[in-house]
């Protein structure tokens, strides 16, 4: 979700914090009060729970439940202390899709949520989703699906227009059935318009590419394979060779540079899953509205982040804690949240419902993003992460960026990488 | 604490005020020490304990190694590179920053007009939020759109990728740190300065001294303690420099690697990135032992080079 500079600079600060041990713990408020139940929520960015929360609670009076919001980064890094403290966690925590492998490690810190029914939920998910959230090939129920990324590629109309592309949404998805047309409509582009910059950074095309295979850095028995698997060292150079001709901006995805290159149109596409709408839309700003659209992924479908909901086992009321996980991550919530905040629902029951279908986004040239994510979610074979995916993929993406800063040649930089990624991996 | 001295001496208060005499003062330092200990010393044991383990941040004790951790510290090209690092941007940002704040305090110390302003001002960018701080500087160090390559274009000069290169980019952080910390000591340095004895300047002045000779042979070895001081602290601070370099990062905590080729990753970014990003809480907490170590090397030699250099004016 939502990864703002602001959000960055206070992770730094709560780090230095945690450096200095002041914030180690953040201890409990979950109790029993006057005979109600006190749950605590810990999610990041904007998850819609505000009015659920006060639904939940009208509907259950003996039930009480306090919302902690943090940044991303932070939040994870947070949980992390606190599992290891045995205390200070929230009775249900949410963990992002790229974390949840390194999570998966540490399950007997958690709830098999399979202990109170979850199973019996599986079919609500798509089934890649709920995977996600199991372990054990499914015998133990980690965390409940929330909202998916998907994936989409969003475009800037007039720099098309002005290279003599296509603008229209369908005809630019044509453009790039698969990853290598999407090469080639970068050389196109480049040659009719040098001064731009075709997409944002490597990284995310990269990233992009690679969650489409089945296996990426780890084969599914969580065996390192990133030396011998061909997807990695393919999709690297497929990536490498679009900073190398500098068809990149060579920015940090996010980053306050990154902003200001959305607001000058410096660049003219960028790997967009549902919750990159909105940082787009602020980025680029107001004057920007209809200039921006959304046209299909190369490679067909795909998925970039989504979160799940966890319960702690140092929490006092898994029981309750469950029940109440599962009511906002039930069908009918999930397409609230979608309308409320446009966190894409990872059910089908929501995702195909008419009402998310219909809805279009009016800054992005009133493109039909319901049915553009759900799509692309419905044809979408996700990657196997492992769980030290997350502590391999810095090391690749700092290799690609070394490439886009033309440090390093795309060789030298994908030999260091495997290198390097060898010895986190080990 | 007054014994009464013309009445008969009781013995009883006697006593009490002998022992009041010789246990107060332990008793009203004993809450820091009790402090320390807590917050101090039990985490540096306990870190040091930790640094013997194979230790994982959230699954705990996975068994004694001895000293493995820093045999492989020792070897760790990433370690050596964040200690480089570290020392590059100290000495960047502290040998200009301690000479550039003693000649500010020098300045402040004469009668200017609204002399309360100007010392309010120098204390400002240490007041403002160092989140803020690095929004603003990101700004101006800026790759395509920054105001810095944007002057340096005027002048002719190709625009630098401040956070890409290294040197560039350890300057940009130093001058960060630079603009952070200079009022600060600076105002430390102006209180030391205010109690330097008027009537040595005056006998200076009757000696026909310049200004120049009397701010190095009266002010400074005047104030010597005071450098001492602020040379003690700012290596301490600049040997753990983290936030201000981790802010700079595009990146963010999420690599937490101080750019694509670790070119500004420091001793603390590198602790950070292996105890709360790779979870390796014992590896950390070896980087924090040696940490320790280097600060207390270092700050030792800079005290006893200090103390030279002051003692000489």
């Amino acid at each position: 979700m939502s990864r703002t500079l602001v959000g960055r600079a206070a992770v730094a600060v709560v780090a230095a914090l945690a450096v200095t041990g002041v914030a180690a713990c953040g201890g409990g408020t979950s109790g029993v009060d006057g005979g109600k139940i006190k749950l605590s929520i810990g999610v990041f960015s904007d998850f819609g729970y505000d009015s659920l929360i006060k639904e939940y609670q009208a509907a259950h009076p003996d039930i009480e439940v306090e919302q902690r919001k943090v940044k991303m980064e932070q939040h994870h890094t947070q949980l992390a202390t606190q599992l290891a403290g045995g205390r200070g966690a929230a009775d249900i925590v949410a963990i992002e899709e790229g974390n949840v492998a390194q999570f998966r490690q540490s399950k007997d810190k958690f709830v098999n949520l399979a202990d109170y029914g979850a199973k019996d939920l599986k079919s609500q998910w798509a089934a890649w989703k709920w995977n996600q959230g199991t372990a054990d090939d499914g015998a133990f129920v980690l965390g409940l699906g929330t909202d998916m990324g998907s994936l989409a590629l969003c475009y800037r109309r007039d720099l098309f227009e002005a290279a003599g592309l296509p603008v229209d949404r369908e005809e630019v998805g044509k453009l790039w059935p698969t990853w290598q047309d999407y090469a080639a409509t970068a050389q196109t582009f480049t040659d009719s318009t040098p001064n731009v910059k075709f997409v944002d950074t490597a990284l995310n095309v990269y990233k992009a590419i690679l969650d489409q295979t089945e296996e990426g850095y780890f084969a599914k028995d969580d065996s390192y394979i990133a030396d011998k698997n061909t997807k990695v060292s393919d999709a690297f150079k497929l990536a490498a060779a679009l900073g190398e001709k500098k068809q990149t901006g060579a920015l940090a995805p996010f980053s306050q540079e990154w902003n200001v290159a959305l607001k000058q149109a410096s660049f003219a596409t960028t790997t967009c899953p549902a919750w990159a709408l909105a940082l787009i839309k602020a980025g680029a700003g107001d004057e920007a509205a209809g200039k921006w659209d959304v046209a299909a992924a190369p490679g067909g479908g795909g998925n970039w982040g989504g979160s799940f909901l966890a319960v702690p086992k140092q929490g006092a009321h898994p029981k309750q804690s469950y029940e109440l996980a599962k009511w906002l991550t039930a069908p009918e919530q999930q397409k609230r949240i979608f309308k409320e905040t446009g966190n894409l629902p990872s059910e089908p029951a929501a995702y195909q419902d008419p009402e998310v279908t219909a809805t279009v986004n009016e800054f992005f040239n009133k493109a039909p993003v319901g049915q553009i994510f759900g799509n692309s979610a419905e044809s979408l074979q996700p990657t196997y992460r492992g769980t030290k995916d997350s502590k391999v993929t810095p090391v690749f993406s700092n290799a690609l960026a070394r490439v886009e800063q033309g440090k390093q040649s795309t060789s030298d930089a994908f030999t260091q990488a495997l290198k390097e990624a060898q010895d986190v991996a080990k | 604490m007054a014994v009464e001295t013309t009445a008969p001496v009781d013995d009883r208060r006697w006593l009490l005020a002998r022992l009041d005499g010789k246990y107060t003062p332990y008793l009203i330092i004993a809450p820091f020490f009790l402090v320390f200990g807590v917050f101090g010393l039990y985490p540096l044991l306990y870190t040091a304990w930790v640094s013997l383990h194979d230790w994982q941040l959230i699954d705990g004790d996975q068994g004694f190694v001895g000293l493995d951790n820093y045999a492989a510290l020792v070897a760790d090209a990433n370690f050596w590179n964040a200690l480089g690092n570290t020392l590059s941007l100290f000495v960047l940002s502290t040998v200009p920053q301690l000479p550039a704040a003693l000649g500010l305090a020098a300045v402040l110390d004469r009668g200017l007009r609204g002399r309360m302003f100007w010392r309010a001002g120098v204390l400002l960018p240490n007041v403002i939020s160092v989140a803020a701080v690095a929004l603003v500087f990101a700004q101006l160090y800026g790759r395509d759109f920054g105001i810095v390559n944007y002057l340096l274009g005027l002048v002719g000069v190709d625009p630098v990728d401040w956070h890409t290169e290294t040197w560039a980019s350890h300057l940009a952080i130093s001058s960060m740190v630079m603009w952070r910390w200079t009022g600060y000591n600076a105002l430390i340095y102006l209180a030391a300065m205010q109690s330097v004895p008027k009537d040595m300047y005056e006998a200076a002045v009757i000696d026909g001294a310049s200004k120049w000779r009397t701010f190095w042979a009266i002010t400074v070895p005047g104030i010597r303690p005071t450098i001492l001081f602020t040379v003690i602290t700012s290596t301490i601070g600049g040997m753990q420099l983290f936030v201000e370099p981790q802010l700079f990062d595009p990146g963010g905590t999420a690599t937490g690697t101080g750019g694509s080729d670790r070119q500004f990753q420091t001793l603390v970014m590198y602790l950070y990135e292996k105890g709360f990003r790779l979870f390796d809480a014992g590896y950390s907490a070896t980087i924090a032992w040696v940490l320790f170590l280097v600060v207390l090397v270092i700050a030792g030699i800079n005290f006893s080079v200090t103390r030279r250099i002051a003692s000489k004016g």
